[in-house]
């Protein structure tokens, strides 16, 4: 009877046991994924994991916020007033219109990108802005906080049971939500991946603290649906296109 | 969790200075708003981080033209929806719809072009922000 009992929790212990404290591989999450357009994921999992004080912006994919909309994230006194004179048109110049986000906000951007995984390291291919991401899954940490700071940051990643966790630091100050309000380079971002049942949908909850700028944590929840045989194609941002806004309305003739 | 003192905070957020990409289509674009136009195309670039129709207007009334810019959603997106570099060419009459800039110049977004035939170009309209 006692041998019997065993046998079942073990059995028990077996089916809960997550995939990777079995020895077993990770969920292979290569490929193409493009972006869901309609509503927004609600992996309940995945955001139950997220930390207190935490707003989940509705701003992912299809969704921009206007100006001073900032989905309930709060700003400090210094951001707000930042983002309150910041002005659109002056985005609209050569010096600027090419100038990619980072990690923040291209993350969720209505646009596809690969993964290339191997067990050591996971290669992001994002066709935003060219973009590649490297996520170090070999233990490593992060560099030292003066080490150099990039769009992509610093990743380090690991698996628990079949969520793909990624810790990001080094972040150049960019845009978070692309209507005047810019991140610190103290910005801290963890995400969770996890892949569908079929393989063939991936969800994730990107959160985010920055107290220099914000006064809670952000977060948003972002869809991909895999497409095999696509690949993404090359941005190559041309900033000579804001010179064409600058020339609008040059051009009038009476006949 | 990485916290930094108050002073260093507002040193780094005097450092952040700015940093956005490409425009946004929100604070750039009245969504409540509804123009179509008709003209002919005096050229069309098919780069990132958008393509841009240039188009000779004739004013509904006197023998007046204007140039309008369409701006066309990133051309990863367009080739996804059927549109190539040659989908439109100088001297085409094209039909577009869309919406207009938040700032009164004649500019807009384009959310689908016609052919001098009617004929859609391109498999399917464009939302708002499909970037």
């Amino acid at each position: 009877m006692q041998h019997a009992l065993r046998a079942t929790l073990a059995t028990l212990l077996l089916l809960l046991a997550p995939a990777t404290a079995l020895g077993q591989s990770p969920p292979d999450l290569s490929g193409f994924w493009a972006p869901d357009l309609g509503a927004p994921p609600s992996d309940e999992e995945l955001l139950a994991e997220l930390p207190p004080d935490t707003v989940i912006i509705h701003d992912t994919g299809v969704v921009e916020f206007g100006r001073g909309d900032f989905g309930g994230l709060q700003l400090k006194p210094e951001a707000l007033a930042k983002a309150e004179a910041w002005k659109p048109e002056d985005e609209m110049t050569v010096a600027r219109v090419c100038l990619a986000p980072s990690i923040v906000y291209s993350i969720q951007g209505p646009f596809p990108f690969e993964i290339h995984q191997t067990p050591e390291l996971i290669v992001f291919r994002y066709e935003y802005f060219d973009q590649v991401r490297l996520i170090f899954m070999d233990g490593r940490d992060h560099p030292a906080d003066d080490a150099p700071q990039s769009k992509m940051g610093h990743s380090v990643g690991r698996w628990e049971g079949d969520e793909l966790v990624i810790d990001t630091t080094h972040i150049l100050p960019s845009t978070i939500t692309n209507n005047g309000l810019d991140h610190s380079a103290e910005i801290h971002m963890v995400e969770r991946y996890r892949l569908s049942g079929d393989g063939k949908a991936l969800s994730a909850v990107q959160w985010f603290e920055d107290p220099a700028v914000l006064d809670n944590n952000g977060a948003r929840t972002i869809a991909w649906t895999n497409r095999p045989g696509e690949s993404v194609y090359p941005y190559d941002c041309d900033p000579s296109f804001a010179l064409e806004y600058a020339d609008v309305g040059a051009a009038q003739s009476g006949n | 969790m990485r916290k930094a003192t108050s002073a260093l905070a507002a040193l780094l957020l005097a450092a952040a200075g700015a940093a956005l990409a490409h425009h946004s289509f929100a604070v750039f674009f009245d969504e409540t708003r509804d123009v179509t136009i008709t003209g002919t195309v005096k050229s069309f670039r098919f780069t990132n981080p958008h393509g841009v129709i240039v188009l000779d207007v004739a004013e509904p009334q006197g023998g007046a033209h204007r140039e309008w810019r369409v701006e066309t959603n990133a051309p990863v997106v367009l080739m996804r929806r059927g549109w190539t570099r040659d989908s439109l060419k100088s001297g085409e009459q094209v039909t577009v719809q869309g919406w207009p800039s938040r700032d009164g110049k004649p500019y807009m977004r384009l959310r689908a072009a016609r052919d001098a035939g009617g004929k859609l170009i391109g498999q399917a309209a464009f939302s708002q922000s499909d970037d």
